[in-house]
């Protein structure tokens, strides 16, 4: 009887393991993962109203709190930011013509360039459901325009790259991700591949020589150009190490993200998609 | 399992699914968040034997994996044996399986099956998911099941009401059997 048991339940076990891995087999077959992903769209759309409702909730309440305990630094910050958007409104008036000279280069090398891009603005309404990924969830889907591959940014600097799109959400995959890798240029020189390695830890760039003059400080903005590239002109990070290896062949370059990501309320995706 | 059980099982992933993703995907500490899908699978290997905690542990994988943009069957392959692998604790803490000592061993399986999904998805290609990342969600996880065991060991105890273990014993409602 306990033999019987122990061999049903083995059985039991084998089976849906077998299972699982026709499962995950069937998801790297292109008819299946489409089913598999119309499925998980459908899911999110279904869960999207309960997560909205929450933020809706839980949003002002946080800001509530925050606000309440640092109001007098608020009151700091505001003024200081009105200070700097005067200068900004001065600079960016000065900046026009060159924007447009660059606008006008870029497109003669048939680049694309982030100026004039329709946004379309999304609320972040959940983070990642894997504790293996670094994304988020927006409360924009196709409906309103959103497709997988758009950009995605706030506060002046590239937040990542829309992955999939359901009707009413999409999922946005973080610049920090260890699989995001976003080809970029530093200052104006160089083309690198800006990859992420995982919550809290620094962008690393890709194929650095150890000649290349990269020096801490330095923005890095996107190319434009390669494999899964974005609008060119995008802040992406902040150089914050440059180390040479002791026979000067390689340059290890780790860069801050330009957006805090761990700090995302709305975001804006750039309608915009790359060529081909 | 009955139908009676089935419909309950389907009504707490879908439940926990909701949870999930709605409520404790915001709660990161070190940028992890607590698992409950996982808890689920661990908490049912714990109430009703490895036999049904596995098939427990496979609905709710099912469920997991809708909402991730990982490779669709890895969360069923991790929950199947961590579902299955409590089942055997279960079987072996005899004489010891007070509420106390299930809700900390299935917090414990919790933990090492969030350590076994990242290890089965380096095998399928997401290297990144080793590492540094590894150790906060193993120890975020493990911390939120010790939280959560209790009500999630309930509500399986709840699902297999009036059904046999694999000792053959029924599980009766509030509480585990033998």
């Amino acid at each position: 009887m306990a033999a019987n048991r122990r061999t049903s339940q083995r059985l039991t076990l084998v089976m849906l393991v077998l299972a699982s891995v026709t499962v995950l087999t069937l998801d790297y077959h292109g008819q299946a993962s489409h089913a598999i992903t119309d499925v998980r769209n459908a899911v999110r759309d279904a869960i999207s109203p309960i997560q909205r409702g929450i933020a809706a909730v839980l949003h002002p309440v946080g800001d509530v709190f925050s606000g309440t305990i640092n109001y007098g630094s608020l009151e700091t910050q505001n003024q200081q930011l009105r200070r700097e958007l005067g200068e900004i409104r001065l600079k960016l008036a000065a900046d026009a013509y060159a924007s447009a000279e660059a606008g006008r280069v870029l497109s003669l090398a048939n680049l694309p360039f982030v100026a004039g891009v329709p946004l379309i603005t999304s609320e972040v309404i959940g983070n990642s459901p894997s504790n293996f990924q670094s994304t988020v969830e927006l409360d924009t889907g196709t409906s309103s325009g959103v497709g997988p591959g758009m950009p995605v940014v706030a506060n002046a600097g590239l937040v990542g790259s829309v992955v999939t799109a359901s009707s009413s959400t999409a999922t946005v995959l973080l610049v920090n991700d260890p699989t995001s890798s976003i080809p970029v240029t530093v200052g104006t020189t160089g083309l690198y591949r800006a990859v992420g390695a995982g919550y809290g830890r620094p962008l690393t760039l890709d194929y650095v020589a150890g000649s290349t003059a990269v020096h801490r400080g330095e923005l890095i903005y996107s190319s434009g150009l390669g494999g899964g590239a974005i609008l060119a002109g995008i802040p992406v990070g902040i150089v914050s190490a440059v180390r040479v290896s002791a026979e000067g062949l390689v340059t290890t370059v780790t860069a801050t993200p330009k957006v805090d990501l761990n700090d995302l309320q709305f975001v804006d995706v750039l309608e915009w998609l790359e060529p081909g | 399992m009955t139908g009676s059980s089935w419909a309950r099982l389907a009504l707490v992933v879908a439940i926990g699914l909701v949870l999930q993703v709605a409520v404790l995907d915001d709660v990161t500490v070190a940028g992890a968040h607590p698992d409950l899908m996982v808890l689920i699978a661990a908490c049912a290997g714990m109430t009703a034997g490895s036999q049904r905690g596995a098939i427990a542990g496979f609905t709710a994988g099912l469920a997991a994996d809708l909402v991730v943009n990982l490779p669709y069957g890895l969360s069923p392959l991790t929950f199947v044996l961590v579902g299955f692998g409590t089942g055997l604790v279960r079987a072996n803490l005899a004489g010891r399986d007070d509420e106390r000592t299930q809700a900390a061993a299935c917090a414990v399986a919790a933990g090492a099956g969030t350590l076994l999904y990242a290890l089965l998805g380096a095998l399928t290609g997401h290297s990144g998911m080793v590492g540094l990342v590894t150790v906060s969600a193993v120890v975020v996880v493990t911390a939120g099941a010790a939280v959560l065991s209790w009500p999630v060991l309930r509500s399986l105890q709840w699902v297999f009401a009036g059904s046999r273990d694999q000792l053959g014993l029924v599980v009766p409602r509030g509480g585990s059997a033998g």
